[in-house]
């Protein structure tokens, strides 16, 4: 399953990955390319593609479109500022083509910090409301303490699998 | 020589004589920075290498001793590294400033000439001036206590190649031979 990890820069996209597997996420240092890692979950085989996020970056996304089985959104919730910036970025992402059939994961990350945006009022902020014709679900996480990423991933491994074994 | 292709390594069924493209076919400026093979459930580190980019080219005629320096490793493994569950590499590397379109290395493990396993990994485009790392945890299948001593009993009989290609292109070669050492 090859599943796509993007966002602003600073969402905590390569924390979150890391945390997932229990590694030291004290010395992570900003992805200026991509960390690939292969790993299974839940007996799936995963391969995920977390993608650096900062604007100079942005524009060689789409190279990674093809054969995305999922697409992972993080947003850092306490990130006020960029939501913006934020919102439009993901909603150009989800009028790529080559991503229509990607199950849809954002990870409201951050979580754990006091100033972050409840879920409810995320999804006003990004208009997730618009979001039609897709599976799509969002998640309350923190890379930090670790809630909300297991729930992510299986969302992602559950939908991944019904998808392919209606298909197959 | 003919185009070496993924197909045409893959067909392999020893390790190949020499080196199967020169060094400069590597006109992307791939460096390897980093290379790290851990024991999975106890993140016991077993290898180790970093470096920083190469400040210069390499000069142009190279002495084969040389070459051969750069191009091929040898590992010397605990034996007990044949009985880990899981195992976790961390491949970190640099790209130049062009891009590369489309990254794929093959790598291909011969113990006593017979093929014993194939890695395929399709890293897909790489973004310019960009440091890229692919870290993969996978199973290793357990082996035999004849194998294991099998291993350890024929230093070196274990080789490997590793080949890199832009759009089907060899543009990088390198060996490695394996020994065991009982701990
Ligand atoms: N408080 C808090 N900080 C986080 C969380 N996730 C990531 N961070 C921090 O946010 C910064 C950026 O994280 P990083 O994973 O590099 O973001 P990326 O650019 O999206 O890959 C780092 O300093 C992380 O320690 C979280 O859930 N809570
Ligand atoms: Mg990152």
């Amino acid at each position: 399953m090859r599943v796509l990890m993007v966002g602003l820069d600073n969402a905590g996209k390569t924390t979150i990955v890391k945390r997932l597997n229990g590694e030291d996420i004290t010395t992570i240092s900003p992805t200026l390319g991509f960390n690939i890692k292969t790993m299974s979950f839940k007996g799936y085989k995963l391969n995920i593609w977390d993608i650096g996020g900062q604007k100079t970056l942005r524009p060689y996304w789409r190279n990674y479109y093809e054969k995305t089985d999922a697409l992972i959104w993080v947003v850092d919730s306490a990130d006020l500022a960029r939501l913006e910036d934020c919102r439009a970025e993901l909603h150009n992402l989800l009028r790529e083509e080559r991503l229509f059939g990607a199950t849809l994961l954002i990870f409201a990350n951050k979580q754990d910090i006091a100033s972050a945006l409840p879920v409810a009022e995320l999804e006003k902020a990004l208009n997730i409301g618009s979001i039609t014709k897709r599976h799509c679900r969002v998640v309350a996480c923190s890379a930090v303490d670790g809630s909300g990423l297991l729930e992510g991933f299986d969302f992602v491994v559950h939908d991944i699998s019904s998808r392919i074994y209606l298909f197959s | 020589m003919a185009q070496i292709t993924p197909e045409v390594v893959l067909s392999y069924t020893k390790p190949a004589s020499g080196y199967l493209c020169p060094l400069n076919a590597n006109t992307f400026g791939i460096e390897f920075l980093k290379f790290e093979i851990k024991e999975y459930d106890t993140n016991t580190v077993v290898y180790q290498v970093a470096r920083e980019p190469d400040s210069e080219p390499l000069p142009e005629v190279l002495d084969p001793e040389i070459e051969d320096m750069i191009r091929s490793v040898k590992y010397t493994f605990p034996a007990s590294f044949l009985k880990f569950k899981t195992v976790r590499t961390l491949l970190e590397f640099c790209v130049g400033p062009q891009p590369v379109s489309n990254l794929r290395m093959i790598e291909r493990h011969f113990f006593k000439d017979k093929l014993v396993r194939t890695y395929d990994f399709e890293f897909g485009f790489c973004i310019p001036n960009s440091t890229n790392s692919w870290e993969a945890i996978y199973d290793v299948p357990e082996y035999p206590a004849g194998v294991i001593n099998d291993y350890v009993t024929s230093p070196w009989a274990h080789k490997s190649d590793s080949f890199y290609f832009v759009d089907n292109k060899l543009i990088m070669h390198n060996k490695a031979e394996y020994q065991y050492v009982q701990d």
